[in-house]
């Protein structure tokens, strides 16, 4: 009698992240690995992730308020001169 | 996208502020800037009161440079000084911020909707019953265009202020999971959490994008 380690795909979608990021353990990796092999609709989701993380990073970072940024480098200026 | 820096190469930027390279420190403000002013302003109660918290963590940072061993990166060594004087802040403004109002308080969640699945004690229970719209074969100039960049940006700032956060550190600037953890005061498992609902929420809101401009 084998243990029943399957893992349905409403499970493997909660756990798509951490399979990413590399933050799974060993078993649960290798259920969503198995289940993975045999599941369209996962993968699809699992590659639909990894886009969005990808595109994600094509953001850009918003600029810094010209008045606060004077006045930050006012405090570095006082800084440097021992302020 | 900025390249997670590593310690000894931010020993070397220490070294530079300290010699008073200012462009080495607007470069830095400009880089943490925007995210140190939504940090901050999770916790105080206005954008005029983050601004002042910002410019005193700031203040804060340079003095106590000479204290930065390298043990974490600078980057989150400076973030836990900006969420300490904001938390600071806050108490003085006799302000309580609840977790679950910074970080949504749908955590305990699915994060699919249940009903593309089957039902519970039904033989397909837990699989999928609707898939998705496969958007996979989008053509790149569409995938990258600046629309969708418009669609992730909005989706992101729909999102409960931890979640963007978090999403915004890892996915936009690139920095690891354990400088988000150390920077803004989270678990190792609530991080992962956030990152997922926010993350799931963002390829939603492509999904639906994506499969409007298709006619689907």
């Amino acid at each position: 009698m084998s243990v029943d380690v399957s893992i349905t795909c409403q499970e493997v979608v909660e756990l798509l992240s951490a399979y990413l990021d590399g933050e799974l353990d060993p078993t649960t990796l290798a259920r969503v690995e198995t289940h993975l092999a045999g599941c369209d609709g996962c993968t699809m989701v699992l590659e639909e992730f990894r886009e969005t993380i990808r595109l994600s990073g094509g953001l850009t970072v918003e600029q810094v308020d010209k008045t606060q940024r004077r006045t930050l480098l006012e405090a570095f200026r006082d800084w440097t001169a021992g302020g | 996208m900025s390249d997670p820096r590593k310690p000894p190469d931010d020993l070397a930027l220490v070294e530079r502020l300290r010699a008073g390279d200012e462009t080495a420190f607007m470069v830095l403000v400009d880089e943490l800037g925007p995210s140190m002013h939504r940090v901050a302003r999770m916790y105080v109660s206005s954008d005029t009161v983050a601004a002042e918290v910002v410019q005193d963590a700031w203040v804060g940072i340079l003095k106590g440079l000479d204290g930065f061993e390298g043990r974490s990166s600078l980057r989150t060594w400076i973030f836990r000084i900006l969420v300490n004087t904001a938390k600071t802040r806050g108490q003085r403004e006799s302000r309580t911020v609840p977790f679950s109002s910074l970080a949504g308080d749908d955590l305990d969640q699915p994060t699919f909707d249940p009903g593309s699945f089957g039902a519970p004690g039904e033989p397909n229970a837990g699989a999928w019953s609707t898939l998705p719209f496969d958007w996979r074969g989008m053509p790149e100039e569409r995938a990258e265009g600046t629309e969708t960049l418009h669609v992730i940006g909005g989706a992101i700032a729909m999102l409960p202020p931890m979640q963007a956060e978090v999403i915004r550190l890892r996915d936009v600037l690139g920095w690891t999971s354990e400088e988000v953890c150390n920077a803004l005061d989270l678990t190792e498992t609530n991080q992962r959490v956030l990152l997922h609902r926010a993350r799931t929420k963002v390829r939603g809101a492509l999904e639906e994008h994506f499969r409007s401009v298709s006619g689907a």
